[in-house]
């Protein structure tokens, strides 16, 4: 058990040292920043000047254990732009989008987790086609189409929400509804088949052979089996929630973070992007192995040391 | 409908796929045929304008007879400019779901060839690329190096190389203690001739699966990113940056940018009904 965690905190860090070394290599290569933030006729010196405040006169090495080791200090940078630190800019940004993206989450896991339960447990019924059918156009409509859409006939039609900005609560709505829609479609998709998968296992069987009532048998049998697979979808969104609405806050004119990615990526404002990155991978890489550990409260086999063995040979 | 499913378990092998199927298959093919003859079907050139036209609504809703779907502020014909954003969505959703496929199997085998060390690197960079969300890690590396359709092609033909090179690792290593690859190799056959002759062709079902998973979240990609503006750039024109021209005269002119929509989401739905149908005959086991 020990083992495991150790393993998995080691590649959690060694995934985290990747993502910072990759938003540094491709950042720094990409461009001279100097010249970008200054005109390109700016005079020399001033470029030098700027050159040498950020430090950007250094050999490449130097800048990245410079930067390495103020990540540590919880120093990310300054935004080039208006010379603030770049973390609290961001961080300024974070509860605009978790007041989307929370609502969301909660709207995919109440709708998506039972509508795939039923769809499984009614499998080729009409039902079942219904929701798959919901399931894979919802999946299937990009979400800025959707936000569109929804501003067209809610905002311009009808009138009765408004279309961008956040002011009040009722702002928040089509936004919400519009990231909600695409998650709960996906998640039902992972749930029915999960319970599929499940549900055609021999112990399912031998459970309702013995005479446990069908109710009992979902409850106790078949749904802890099937939230393993389940699990990591939803780890993965709750990983994304930091920035898992750019498309959607662009649509709708919300000052979260995805907006400051894209206005930050369009004036080229490094220290920003990189700080956004790597708290979108930091977020990422706990939420997996959070879900890791859930697995191991879930799944007694890949606690006795089997952690590899019953997937494959499942299989 | 319901005497087809009754009558299913007998004749399941012979029987003809779903409507729903025939629809999608319908529509791919007229998609494709759209983008092989864009050139012929096209009324006008993509960047064309007609100042005495602007803004003109479709026909129905009293447009002019030679803008069929309408114009847009500079006048330019929709019906035109979406014929060349089918051609363009198609040519880099199909570019880059290839390209992801192809790196990320040849990753895979190399992984499951040499296991050890490069599997364990292998595995890191999965590890990796499953820890940003793509849009993030797309949207930084685009606006970073500028914006050119090679650069956009093979950026997003990183999209789901990860998956293909976990399958590919997976189905590579299971081959290799069945027999066939092992009495090949025995034979004396080199590694390329093993992986590309015999273990390929062995998977290749599951990895066509993917494919067509992986294509229309491609084109869903392709197209939020152009919306944003940060994809296929002007005077270029794609399906997504239609939609995000047009949504500066959602109120004026929702014509602009309903066409394009509709194409998106017909497309990428269409692809998935047939991937889902592929998947359910050729590869139960990836349920």
């Amino acid at each position: 058990m020990l083992r495991f965690f150790g393993f998995r905190l080691l590649r959690a860090a060694i995934t985290i040292v990747m993502v910072v070394t990759f938003a540094f290599v491709v950042l720094r290569l990409s461009g001279d920043p100097a010249l970008l933030i200054m005109s390109v006729d700016a005079p020399p010196e001033a470029v030098a000047a700027f050159r040498t405040a950020w430090g950007l006169d250094e050999p490449l090495w130097v800048q990245y254990f410079k930067y390495f080791s103020a990540i540590f200090e919880g120093d990310l940078g300054r935004s080039m732009r208006d010379g603030r630190p770049a973390l609290t800019l961001v961080l300024e940004r974070v509860p605009a989008t978790l007041a989307l993206t929370i609502p969301a989450l909660l709207i995919k896991l109440c709708i998506g987790i039972p509508a795939g339960i039923t769809a499984a447990l009614h499998r080729n019924s009409l039902l079942d086609r219904l929701v798959m059918a919901l399931a894979v156009a919802g999946f299937t409509i990009p979400s800025f189409v959707l936000g569109l859409l929804l501003v067209l006939l809610f905002a311009v039609q009808l009138g009765w929400l408004p279309s961008g900005g956040q002011e009040s609560w009722r702002h928040a709505i089509l936004p919400v509804i519009t990231l909600g829609v695409g998650g709960a479609a996906v998640l039902a998709r992972f749930t029915r088949s999960a319970m599929l998968e499940v549900l055609g296992q021999p112990y399912i069987r031998t459970a309702s052979a013995k005479g446990v009532p069908w109710r009992a048998v979902v409850w106790g049998h078949a749904l802890p089996n099937a939230a393993i697979p389940t699990v990591t979808i939803v780890g993965f969104m709750v990983g994304s929630l930091i920035a898992g609405a750019v498309v959607v806050e662009s649509v709708f004119s919300w000052p979260g973070v995805g907006r400051l990615l894209v206005v930050a990526v369009a004036n080229r404002d490094l220290a920003v992007v990189q700080c956004i990155l790597l708290l979108v991978a930091a977020t990422m890489v706990t939420s997996n192995l959070v879900v890791d550990l859930l697995y191991g409260a879930l799944d007694p086999r890949l606690r006795s040391g089997l952690a590899s063995a019953p997937k494959g040979a499942a299989a | 409908m319901s005497d087809v499913a009754i009558a299913a378990p007998a004749a399941r092998r012979f029987r003809l796929p779903p409507t729903l199927v025939m629809f999608a298959l319908g529509w791919v093919g007229l998609m494709l045929a759209t983008a092989f003859l864009a050139d012929v079907l096209a009324p006008y050139s993509y960047t064309a304008l007609d100042l005495r036209n602007r803004l003109a609504p479709p026909i129905g809703f009293g447009g002019v007879l030679i803008h069929p779907l309408g114009t847009d502020e500079l006048g330019r014909d929709v019906f035109s400019r979406l014929i060349y954003s089918i051609r363009m969505s198609l040519l880099i959703a199909f570019g880059a779901t290839l390209i992801g496929a192809a790196l990320g199997t040849s990753l895979g085998f190399l992984a499951a060839h040499f296991r050890g060390l490069v599997e364990q690197c292998v595995m890191a960079l999965v590890d990796f690329s499953a820890s940003i969300p793509f849009l993030i890690l797309a949207l930084s590396v685009l606006a970073f190096f500028g914006n050119s359709l090679t650069l956009f092609i093979c950026l997003l033909g990183l999209h789901a190389w990860e998956r293909y090179a976990r399958i590919a690792r997976g189905l590579a290593i299971s081959a290799g203690s069945q027999g066939y690859a092992a009495a090949v190799r025995q034979l004396g056959a080199s590694p390329w001739r093993n992986y590309g002759r015999h273990v390929l062709p062995n998977i290749a079902s599951t990895l066509i699966v993917s494919m067509t998973l992986a294509f229309p979240e491609i084109i869903l990609l392709e197209s939020g990113l152009s919306f944003l503006g940060l994809g296929v750039q002007p005077p270029e024109t794609s399906l997504g940056s239609m939609v995000g021209y047009g949504r500066e005269y959602l109120t004026r002119a929702p014509w602009i940018l309903l066409s394009p929509a509709a194409v998106i989401v017909l497309t990428t739905f269409s692809v998935s009904v047939l991937g889902d149908w592929l998947r359910d005959r050729l590869d139960p086991t990836l349920r």
